[in-house]
């Protein structure tokens, strides 16, 4: 019983190891705001492709609903592996140097080429998960919304950047953080590269010590983001409930986005 | 409105002998269901026409495809004198939504813009309009319904009327030659009613033409022109509320006014 206790609560360790871990959360940090803002950005490019009207634009939605499907459909250290070993060796002799090497095996800001390896991949991935989100948040702005601002005059790109997005994305906040708090979750994959962020500054200590009191820390350090988000994102859930129910009147608004987590 | 039906024609085309708007066997169907059979109207400027007849006989159909929202299927229609039908361009729906404003049902407010928001945006992004000029005219178009002390509410603090009444405003922004208005009345509480069908009355007054989608009889009477029955598709019978409302000629014209006016 002891044994467990002094296992993941060594807090003599814990102090020792502190700084190196924190160090490693910050990387974490890094990587998932770069990522997640992207991600963001990237999802509501998709989102707003596929809702193109028209039989011209065909094409465009099948792919992006080919590329939402395949990168929702397969592992994100699958993808990870994938962008990583094609770049690196596309930069390298084996692959005819058909990249430059600050391409294929990109140092910017300082950051080693694992890290940006990480950051596309989780943005390739979530980017795909944030689109599902936007789409819904779209598609629950009613009909009329897109009809009105089309009888003004308004184009349909006009009327998506005016009227249904700002809209959709009030609406989509909640499980768009969801999405968010899995992707910082999921940086911890990059370590596979053997890139040093929280969980494998606290592995390493665990295996040379035998102690896993520096893993516990890293989680202490995630949960002291992710529970707060969480709760955030509760409020911002209730909040929009009392909203919807009040909104008597307007006749046009519709339920909030039931949040589900993206890392299914 | 200072500059709605003087000003003549755009373009080339010809006036038709003072028809604002002609159309000539429009047909339109959803799938295997066939909502207009062949619809032939013209529309004089400056003149108020009430559709009238039973749910399901096309006649929210109809004006949707008068403003291409829903592009008929065969037939013409002719709005000052030059051809809206056949392939649908960026030019033509632009053209169509310069000189065409609606009214929905359902007001289809932008519930994330204020009421002054509402009637300003679509002259900014359309008309390009400047900020200050557009507010002008909100404000002014406002208080002409009768909401100068509501500018800055949201569309859930106001109530069904005062919505429709902004939205009438909204359509009133961009200066249409003809405004199509969609059973405005029917989704607000009886006592709302009034409120804004004294706002459309004013606009005839004015000289708007105006097609009106209606179950308000006693409006059609007082305030039309012209009023058309349609059936199942296509227009049974037309001409001033005196011959039509007080004398059909049509078997259909009389079941539908005797089981409207039996369930007053």
């Amino acid at each position: 019983m002891e044994y467990i206790f002094e296992y993941y609560f060594d807090f003599g360790l814990m102090k020792d190891q502190f700084d190196p871990v924190l160090e490693g959360f910050w990387e974490t940090l890094k990587l998932s705001i770069i990522a997640g803002i992207l991600s963001l950005v990237w999802g509501l490019v998709l989102a707003v492709l596929r809702q193109l009207p028209g039989r011209a634009m065909a094409p465009v939605r099948g792919v992006v609903i080919a590329y939402i499907d395949i990168f929702r459909g397969i592992p994100l250290l699958l993808v990870l592996l994938l962008v990583s070993g094609f770049l690196s060796s596309a930069a390298s002799p084996v692959g005819g140097e058909i990249l430059p090497r600050s391409v294929g095996v990109p140092d910017w800001f300082g950051q080693p080429s694992p890290f940006w390896y990480g950051i596309m991949a989780l943005t390739l991935t979530y980017g795909a998960y944030m689109a599902e989100v936007y789409r819904a948040g779209i598609e629950a702005v009613p009909g009329g919304q897109m009809e009105a601002a089309r009888s003004l005059g308004m184009s349909h790109g006009q009327a998506m950047r005016y009227v249904v997005v700002p809209q959709a994305i009030r609406r989509v906040i909640p499980p768009l953080l969801n999405d968010y708090i899995a992707l910082m979750k999921d940086t911890s994959l990059v370590a596979f590269l053997g890139f040093t962020e929280v969980v494998q500054a606290g592995f390493n200590f665990s295996s040379s010590d035998f102690n896993g009191s520096a893993l516990t820390l890293g989680a202490l350090l995630f949960l002291l983001i992710t529970i707060p988000l969480a709760r955030i994102v509760d409020r911002l859930i209730a909040r929009e409930q009392t909203k919807t129910q009040r909104g008597g009147g307007g006749g046009s608004v519709a339920p909030p986005i039931p949040t589900g987590m993206a890392g299914a | 409105m200072d500059d709605a039906p003087t000003t003549a024609l755009s373009g080339d085309g010809t006036n038709e002998g003072g028809s604002i708007l002609a159309l000539d066997d429009v047909c339109k169907s959803f799938g295997s269901l066939d909502v207009l059979k062949g619809v032939n109207l013209e529309v004089a400027r400056g003149t108020v026409t009430c559709v009238i007849g039973p749910s399901g006989s096309g006649k929210s159909t109809l004006l949707r495809c008068i403003n291409l929202l829903e592009p008929p299927d065969r037939g013409r229609i002719m709005l000052e004198g030059k051809e809206i039908t056949g392939k649908v361009t960026g030019d033509q729906l632009n053209y169509v939504r310069q000189r065409v404003g609606m009214v929905f049902q359902q007001f289809n407010l932008f519930p994330h813009k204020c009421a002054l928001e509402n009637v300003s945006i679509a002259q900014e992004k359309v008309l390009e309009r400047n900020p200050g000029e557009a507010r002008d005219k909100a404000k002014a178009l406002l208080e002409r319904v009768g909401l100068g002390d509501k500018l800055e509410e949201y569309p859930d603090r106001l109530s069904g009327g005062q919505q429709q009444r902004v939205a009438i405003a909204r359509a009133l922004a961009m200066e249409p030659h003809v405004m199509l208005f969609d059973e405005v009345t029917s989704a607000l509480d009886p006592e709302l009613v009034k409120e804004v069908l004294d706002v459309m009355k004013e606009l005839a007054a004015e000289g708007m033409t105006m097609i009106i989608v209606t179950h308000e009889m006693g409006f059609a009477r007082d305030v039309a022109d012209t009023v058309v029955f349609m059936d199942a598709g296509v227009v049974v019978e037309s001409g001033p509320p005196s011959a039509v409302l007080a004398n059909p000629q049509h078997e259909r014209t009389k079941r539908f006014l005797g089981q409207v006016l039996e369930n007053r």
